[in-house]
Order: C-alpha cells, then sequence, then structure tokens
C-alpha cells in the first residue's frame, strides 16, 4: 500500500467511526453540531480531559470501557527527509507534544532527560531506513506489540508532518 | 455526483460498522501489556518484576543497600518510599482527627462509635479495601468513610473526592501505622476484585495507548521517566493516603493529601486516561489490586511524596 493511500485510507476509517457513532446515538445533526463545540486539543498545551473517552478506558459503565483498541497501522515511507529539524526538535523535547525526551536522550539534550528507552543522541551515524524510524514512530506495535512507546500515530498525537520534522532533526548531522 | 457517491457509500460503510460494533460490544478484544499472570497479591511479587525485592523488603536490607552505594535506580526506586516520617504531614493529620470529632447537629460524631481519636479503628486501615456485607459493596477506606458519614452522620458531602473524607482517611490510616497490609484476596468477591483489578492494571487504554503497567513495571520502572521515578506496583500503597506537597489535582483541594484514588486518578490525567471517579466499581477494583500487591508490607503514614527530593538528578546517571 501506498503511504498516500494509506492516509487516506485512515482518514476515511475515522469519518466512518465518527457517522457510526453519531447513528448509534440516533440523534445526527444534533450531536455533530455539540460535537463541533467540544474544545480542541492545541498540541502544546494541556489535553482536555473530556476528549478522552474516545479512547478505550478502564469504566465498567462509560462507553470507553468496551471500546476497542486502536487498529494497528503499517505504513510506509519513501520519501526526501527534508522537514524543518528546528520545528522537529521542539515537538521531540516538549512535554505536551511529542515529549520524547521522556524517554529518551536526544542530540543537544543528554542531560535531564529520560532512560526508558535506547538512547537517540547518536541516531543519525547509525543509518537505519527511514521506513523503519517511521514505522517506529507512527505505530511502534507492527516492530513490537508491547512497545513502550505511544501510538502517535493511530490517535493523531503526531501528523506525518511533525513526524517528518522530527526524523529530520534525529537525522541531521551537524 | 462524486459527493453523492462517497455519502452512500459512508452510509453503506457505516452501517456495516454499526453491526460489527454491535456484535464486538460483547466481546471486544482489549490488549494489555505483558506480565499480568505473573502478579500475586503479596510484596514479595516484585520478585518476579523487578529482582530488587532483596534491596528493600525490611529496613535492615535496605539500610545495607544504600550503605553498599546502591544506586536509587538499581533498587526500583523503592529507597525515597518508606523511611521518613513526614513533619508536615503530622501537622496535617490534626486537621483529620478535627473532622474525625466534629458533632454533627445531634452531637454524634465518628468518635462516638469508633471511640476517642478513633481507639477502635488501630490498625483497620491495613484492611482495606474489603468487602463490606451490610451494603454488598467492596469498600476503599474512603468509600466506608463515606458510607458511615452519610448513613450514620447525615453528612452527605464527604464523599471520597471531598477534604473532609481525604482528611480523615489519612488520619484513620495512620492509626495503622506500622501494621502489616493484609488485604483478603482469598475468598469471593474479594478474589475476582483483586483479579478485575489486575487486568486493568495491565490493560492498554487512553490517547497514548499505555497500561498502568506500561509505566510501572520494567524497564519504564526503575529508569528515569524525564525526571520521574515510576516503579513497580509493590509496597507503595503501604504509604497511602499520602502527604503531597504541593501536587494536586486541578481544581481540587485536599490540603495535599492523595488518597490512592487520586493516586490513580493523578496517572490517569499524566498518561491521557479518562479519569475514573474516586469510588467507582473500577477505580475500586484497581485500588484492591494496588494494595493487595503490598499485602505483608508495614504501613507507614504520614510519609511525604519522596519526588521532592531531587538530588539524585544531580548525580550523573549511565544508560
Ligand atoms: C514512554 C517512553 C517513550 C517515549 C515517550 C518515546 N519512546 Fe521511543 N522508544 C522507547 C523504548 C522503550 C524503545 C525501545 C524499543 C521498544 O520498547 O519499542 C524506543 C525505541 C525508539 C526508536 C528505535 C531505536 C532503535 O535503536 O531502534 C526510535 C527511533 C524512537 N524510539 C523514537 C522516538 C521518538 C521520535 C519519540 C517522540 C516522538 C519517542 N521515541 C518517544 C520509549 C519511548
Ligand atoms: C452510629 C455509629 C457510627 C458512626 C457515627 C460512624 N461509624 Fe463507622 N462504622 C460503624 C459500624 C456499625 C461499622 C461496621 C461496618 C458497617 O456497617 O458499615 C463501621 C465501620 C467503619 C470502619 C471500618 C471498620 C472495620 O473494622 O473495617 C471505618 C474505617 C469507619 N467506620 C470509620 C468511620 C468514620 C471515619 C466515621 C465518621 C465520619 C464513622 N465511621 C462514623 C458505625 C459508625
Ligand atoms: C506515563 C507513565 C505512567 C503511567 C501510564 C501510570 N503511572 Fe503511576 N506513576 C508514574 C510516575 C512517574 C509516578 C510517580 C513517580 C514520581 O513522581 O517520580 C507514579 C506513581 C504512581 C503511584 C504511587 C506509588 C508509586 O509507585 O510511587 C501509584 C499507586 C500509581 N502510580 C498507580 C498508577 C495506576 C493505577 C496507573 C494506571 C491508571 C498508573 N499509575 C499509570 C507514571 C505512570
Amino acid at each position: 500500500m501506498s503511504n498516500k493511500s494509506c492516509f487516506q485510507l485512515s482518514a476515511i476509517n475515522l469519518l466512518m467511526r465518527g457517522v457510526a457513532i453519531v447513528m448509534l446515538l440516533g440523534i445526527g445533526f444534533v450531536a455533530t453540531a455539540a460535537e463541533n463545540e467540544k474544545p480542541q486539543w492545541v498540541p502544546g498545551q494541556p489535553y482536555p480531559p473530556e476528549l478522552l473517552d474516545q479512547y478505550p478506558c478502564h469504566s465498567y459503565e462509560l462507553e470507553c470501557g468496551q471500546l476497542p483498541p486502536p487498529p494497528i497501522e503499517k505504513v510506509e515511507f519513501n520519501e526526501e527527509l527534508n522537514g524543518d529539524p528546528d520545528r522537529g526538535e521542539k515537538i521531540a523535547i516538549n512535554l505536551r507534544w511529542g515529549n520524547c525526551i521522556a524517554c529518551h536522550k536526544l542530540p543537544g539534550h543528554e542531560t535531564g532527560s529520560g532512560t526508558v528507552g535506547p538512547s537517540l543522541v547518536d541516531y543519525a551515524e547509525r543509518s537505519l531506513p527511514y521506513s523503519y524510524t517511521f514505522q517506529r514512530i507512527w505505530d511502534p506495535r507492527v516492530v513490537n506489540p508491547d512497545a513502550h512507546m505511544p501510538v502517535f500515530g493511530p490517535n493523531r498525537i503526531l501528523t506525518k508532518n511533525d513526524i517528518v520534522d522530527v526524523m529530520t532533526f534525529l537525522y541531521a548531522t551537524k | 455526483m462524486r459527493s453523492y457517491r462517497i455519502l452512500v457509500c459512508l452510509l453503506v460503510c457505516s452501517l456495516v460498522q454499526v453491526t460489527s460494533s454491535m456484535a464486538a460490544e460483547m466481546t471486544t478484544k482489549h490488549e494489555y501489556m505483558p506480565g499480568r499472570e505473573k502478579a500475586i497479591p503479596h510484596v514479595s511479587g516484585d520478585k518476579e518484576f523487578s529482582n530488587t525485592y532483596q534491596y528493600w523488603k525490611d529496613p535492615e536490607s535496605l539500610k545495607k543497600a544504600v550503605d553498599d552505594g546502591l544506586m536509587s535506580h538499581e533498587m526500583n526506586f523503592k529507597d525515597f518510599r518508606w523511611m521518613e516520617k513526614s513533619m508536615e504531614g503530622d501537622m496535617v493529620l490534626e486537621e483529620g482527627l478535627a473532622y474525625f470529632n466534629q458533632e454533627n447537629e445531634s452531637g454524634k460524631s465518628c468518635a462516638s462509635c469508633h471511640g476517642e481519636d478513633g481507639a477502635e479503628l488501630k490498625g483497620v486501615y491495613a484492611t482495606f479495601p474489603k468487602y463490606n456485607k451490610r451494603v454488598n459493596r467492596v469498600l476503599t477506606g474512603p468509600s466506608q468513610i463515606e458510607v458511615c458519614a452519610k448513613e450514620r452522620l447525615q453528612r452527605d458531602d464527604w464523599g471520597p473526592d471531598t477534604r473532609p473524607n481525604s482528611l480523615i482517611a489519612f488520619y484513620v490510616a495512620s492509626l495503622a501505622d506500622g501494621a502489616t497490609i493484609n488485604v483478603d484476596t482469598s475468598s469471593e468477591p474479594m478474589a475476582a476484585a483483586y483479579e478485575r483489578g489486575r487486568d486493568l492494571y495491565f490493560k492498554r487504554v487512553g490517547q497514548f495507548h499505555y497500561a498502568c503497567s506500561s509505566c510501572h513495571t520494567p524497564p519504564t520502572a526503575g529508569n528515569y521517566l524525564r525526571g520521574q521515578r515510576p516503579t513497580t506496583f509493590f509496597g507503595d500503597a503501604a504509604q497511602y493516603p499520602i502527604y503531597h506537597f504541593p501536587y494536586q489535582l486541578a481544581g481540587d483541594d485536599y490540603s495535599y493529601v492523595f488518597t490512592m484514588q487520586h493516586q490513580i486518578r493523578s496517572c490517569q490525567q499524566l498518561s491521557r486516561m479518562y479519569q475514573g471517579k474516586e469510588g467507582s466499581a473500577s477505580m475500586t477494583d484497581i485500588e484492591v489490586f494496588i494494595r493487595a500487591s503490598s499485602n505483608g508490607y508495614p504501613m507507614s503514614i504520614p510519609v511525604a511524596e519522596y519526588n521532592m527530593n531531587t538530588d539524585y538528578l544531580e548525580r550523573n546517571i549511565d544508560q
């Protein structure tokens, strides 16, 4: 599957899920209108707690307790890496955005960072393929079902552009 | 024309989606982080997870490990936890006692039934949560306090998310200081509550698709998560409720006392999971699991949130 069509697919999938939920509730346009008034998450800002019931949760009573896990998304990446490394760095170190630094040492951020994952300080030197790195960040479950990284892609924590920027930062050689 | 086709397609697709999601509702397959089957309701169960139990299983072992120069992360960060009592915490206990003795309109207080300063409640907090036959529910400490306040003192506003409740819980827990935690999960309905709580603890949820265990088992436990030090789920319940200055849940004032229910919520918030309500069935089950994972460990109250001591961050940690 080409990278592009994969992205289209997931967008339609998301739309369908939205429509299905609205239909399930049986309140069509009312729900859509109310949906629009919901707060939006602005990357870098705290995540509005009231939006979190769209993901699986712990509750026995609420619907989110029965939601299935987000489908595993296998993606490909065969492009040039020409994102914005400065923006990528910002995303990687921002607690409320990419927050890679919580678990990884990053180029230029060797102290104070987390030690949960491997250091990414010399990531560029290891010449790992872009497609591997992109998949790892988009949905690490493809590489390792028990991965400890968030599912950045499937749950829309980072966009494709965001990830390309972070990768451009990681692969940059000073 | 094109948009019409898309609309029809969407309608058909979503119908399929509706029927399939209805079928899915009965048999939803959740994703779990690995390791559930290894958990046992005893603090020594840590051996199966972090291999550090020998360093902190009792005060002597801990002292020896520290003297031997072991680094905090090599001890699964347990060294921070229960050694020192907190003086600020002690002062907050006074506030809890004041609520305990506070008389309602008919001149009754908790002390009317449970003795002066709670003399009859010595040690009981070490056995919570437990099944209360009369109300036919598993109750956490704060939920039992809510039940007593409501039914017996006509105080409807002392629920587990209120300041009086949390401060009383802190006080009642302090009456069990030194008692060995003993949450009895050997029979129903507690056995089932433990298993449900364990499953929730390993279930992947929220925007990040983490489980509680994503952070509270290795490799995350025992490593630095930016400045924070997540550890395994064994032993820590022994210090809850905990004095947690200056951290609060947004909009709440517990006078800086965190019950276990607040801690669970706080972690849910931190990791973008939908927050449960204190005392709800699922939150109670999670607490059963966590507290039973401290069985065999001595309670230590009042202790302050160890995170205040950040000296360790100054040290140079090698991967
Ligand atoms: C919660 C901790 C955590 C966060 C947050 C996190 N990672 Fe990771 N990452 C890991 C762990 C642990 C591994 C090791 C393999 C595994 O468990 O999947 C890893 C592996 C990787 C790898 C593969 C390294 C290799 O040697 O193969 C890359 C690349 C990576 N992470 C990039 C990122 C980026 C970029 C971000 C931020 C957008 C990020 N990670 C956020 C924990 C994390
Ligand atoms: C009128 C008498 C009465 C009053 C007042 C009362 N309780 Fe109770 N309490 C009981 C009884 C009876 C039980 C036994 C369990 C049950 O029926 O809920 C109990 C159980 C408890 C327990 C559990 C004891 C155990 O061994 O498991 C705790 C803790 C507790 N109460 C705390 C409080 C607190 C705190 C207050 C004040 C907010 C309070 N009670 C007010 C009668 C009372
Ligand atoms: C993103 C990582 C993360 C997740 C996911 C997480 N926690 Fe935590 N948890 C932490 C950190 C970090 C601390 C405190 C350590 C610190 O402050 O340095 C903590 C502390 C705790 C404590 C206090 C005892 C201790 O270990 O210090 C409990 C209990 C706890 N968490 C339960 C849970 C529960 C229940 C869940 C699931 C609802 C959960 N956690 C999910 C990171 C996490």
